[in-house]
């Protein structure tokens, strides 16, 4: 069996050719047309911005969606009883636990249960009549525990958040409410109350009281959180019975102190109980998580088509540039240039072309679109949208516009380079 | 159809040869299997001892670059390099020899175009292109100059300057030249002239 060694003239015919090569390439681009050399790089950075544009946009709006949830619903992590029970016993000897693991910001405790809430309920003249109501899960709250963790509290669209001393006023989710600024159809809702208004609400267990409306909230996330009402626990407790419910929770939010922790520190908070459920905000997604899983795909979609896009723009600017030049090809290969140095004169071409235009484009986004889009976020229903543009997307657009770049200068090279040289000069 | 039927002859070191014959005789033909850019179906092609027709393409390559020149008709310069850049191309590869700036100029001093060493393709006539072509055939010492038609595409005065180029090389550096020409006044450069008829040599 012959074995191929390289040897040392091997290299220095890499390098020479590799010399030859680039002797090449930057004559050819920098004494040729400069403004097709200038147009090439604005239509490779236009991919490049639009292969992360498109992809930012998405992420954004998964971002912003997370938030969401994480800000209004679940927090970082949510500690729950086990299947097998409603409640947390002995919640105050749990929370400081809590607090002193690493990572955990603040907590907040929520006493959950479900309300039957009707509006202008004094005015129905039969028992059986039925006035703007529905079931709702209302939430008993320590406000001020809360807003360090939720942000219900920053989003008051009518009225005030409530004190903890509030025993007949209750909060209101837009949704609930109803009026013009409610996503849900009329009859889904209380038909647009206002702050003053007063609603009764008979709870789960039978206990009826009348509240009246101190805020209404937008927290902007249409699914869960602008379905909810909110009393403090102290009236929640009492509804359920002191005796009992006094220490009990029905979950326990956990804020962390920086997002994307959640895994490591629903892992420590496990080790806290065996009769605990301990679950990142993600494995509450519901719909959320297969609208994300949707978007996910549709970023790969656009990633994928924005990348042919950019091959065959890149493909066909170097097979004119390879065909206009197919006698000079012929030339070189007659005085004996070797084959591999006029191959790698047009690779090194459509390399530069696509780290110029990377660069370019990196430059467009950093110093335009990111500020831009930072001073003027997309006001959407489910948020605010600004672009969320990662690192590991900058790099993997880069290097699969790279390679497509590569490719696509290639192959009108590698084809013209295949015909014989006779063929090349003289067209025989 | 063959172009070339039974083509047998040698060149010496130093001889300066014209193949001269009637338009469609195979002369072209016959310069181009000889320079190694295209293959016979048959025969043998002997250049100093190596039998070229057994190399690999790639070494084919080599031995054009290392001991072969070419002048073509017409249109040979690469337009984006300059006259100086243009004659030491071919050099530029072998790391082993990276005087060949240097030499270039030299080569340029002998074909008289050493004031044109910053110009352009563009930038200066037929007769100077050539001439630099003939520079750049020159750059790496080949042992055999081929030359397809070199003065077809030039006025009178050019076609004297390039033909009395050629002469000076093979007179003063015994360089082996083998041309391809229509013109019967050519014969007069020469040292030997070859004859085509038919693809077959015409004795």
């Amino acid at each position: 069996m012959k074995h191929k060694f390289i040897t040392s003239t091997t290299v220095k015919a890499i390098f020479g050719n590799l010399k030859l090569a680039l002797f090449l390439a930057f004559k050819s681009m920098f004494r040729g047309n400069k403004w097709a050399l200038v147009l090439i790089i604005v239509v490779m950075a236009f991919s490049f911005v639009n292969l992360i544009f498109s992809s930012a946009i998405i992420s954004g709006v998964m971002a912003t969606m997370d938030n969401q949830i994480v800000d209004t619903m679940f927090s970082n992590v949510v500690v729950s009883p086990k299947e097998d029970r409603f409640y947390i016993e002995r919640s105050s000897e749990l929370v400081p636990q809590i607090q002193q693991v690493s990572g955990v910001a603040e907590t907040c405790v929520h006493l959950n249960t479900t309300g039957f809430i009707e509006y202008g309920w004094k005015e129905k003249t039969l028992p059986w009549e039925k006035v703007k109501s529905g079931n709702w899960n209302i939430d008993g709250i320590n406000p001020a525990q809360e807003a360090l963790v939720t942000s219900i509290g920053h989003n008051m669209i009518e009225g005030r958040y409530l004190d903890e001393d509030d025993t007949d006023q209750i909060i209101l989710g837009v949704e609930i409410a109803g009026g013009n600024q409610a996503q849900s159809s009329d009859f889904m809702t209380l038909g647009g109350v206002h702050i003053g208004d007063k609603v009764q609400v008979t709870y789960a267990n039978g206990v009826q009281r009348e509240y009246t409306i101190k805020g209404i909230f937008r927290a902007r996330e249409m699914m869960v959180a602008d379905h909810l009402a909110f009393v403090t626990r102290r009236e929640m407790v009492s509804i359920l019975g002191r005796s009992n419910f006094s220490d009990r929770a029905s979950e326990i939010l956990v804020k962390a102190d920086k997002n994307g922790i959640e895994d490591s520190l629903a892992s420590q908070l496990k080790a806290l109980g065996t009769d605990l459920q301990v679950r990142t905000f993600k494995e509450y997604g519901g719909a959320y998580r297969s609208v994300i899983s949707t978007f996910e795909l549709i970023m790969g979609i656009i990633g994928g088509t924005g990348l042919m896009v950019a091959a065959i723009v890149m493909f066909i600017i170097i097979y004119i540039n390879v065909l206009s030049k197919k006698r000079q090809i012929g030339i070189l290969r007659a005085i004996g240039i070797p084959h591999n140095a006029v191959l790698g004169s047009y690779l090194i071409q459509a390399l530069f072309y696509s780290l110029m235009g990377i660069l370019l484009g990196w430059l467009i986004i950093r110093v335009v679109l990111q500020p831009y889009f930072i001073m003027h976020p997309i006001d959407l229903p489910l948020g605010f949208l600004s672009l969320h543009i990662e690192s590991g997307s900058i790099i993997g657009s880069a290097a699969g516009l790279t390679f497509a770049s590569l490719l696509a200068g290639l192959i009108p090279a590698w084809t013209v380079m295949r015909e014989s040289i006779i063929k090349t000069l003289w067209g025989v | 159809m063959h172009a070339l039927k039974g083509v047998d002859f040698n060149v010496k070191e130093g001889e300066f040869v014209a193949i001269m014959g009637r338009s469609g005789s195979g002369k072209s033909t016959l310069l181009r299997i000889m320079g190694l850019l295209d293959l016979p179906t048959g025969g043998e092609i002997s250049i100093d001892g190596i039998d070229a027709l057994k190399l690999h393409e790639k070494d084919r390559a080599k031995f054009r670059l290392e001991r072969l020149g070419y002048v073509f008709q017409e249109h040979s310069l690469i337009a984006e390099l300059n006259v100086l850049e243009n004659v030491y191309l071919p050099a530029v590869a072998d790391l082993a020899r990276n005087n060949y700036k240097h030499r270039a100029e030299e080569i340029l001093e002998i074909v008289g175009l050493k004031d044109r060493i910053n110009h352009y393709p563009s930038e200066i006539s037929g007769g100077e292109q050539q001439r630099v072509a003939i520079a750049r055939a020159l750059i790496n010492q080949p042992k055999t100059l081929f030359a397809d038609e070199p003065t077809a595409s030039l006025d009178e005065d050019s076609s004297k300057i390039v033909l009395d180029l050629f002469c000076k090389l093979n007179k003063e550096m015994k360089q082996t030249i083998v041309m391809v020409t229509h013109e019967p006044d050519d014969k007069q450069y020469v040292d030997r002239v070859i004859w085509m008829k038919d693809g077959r040599l015409d004795t």
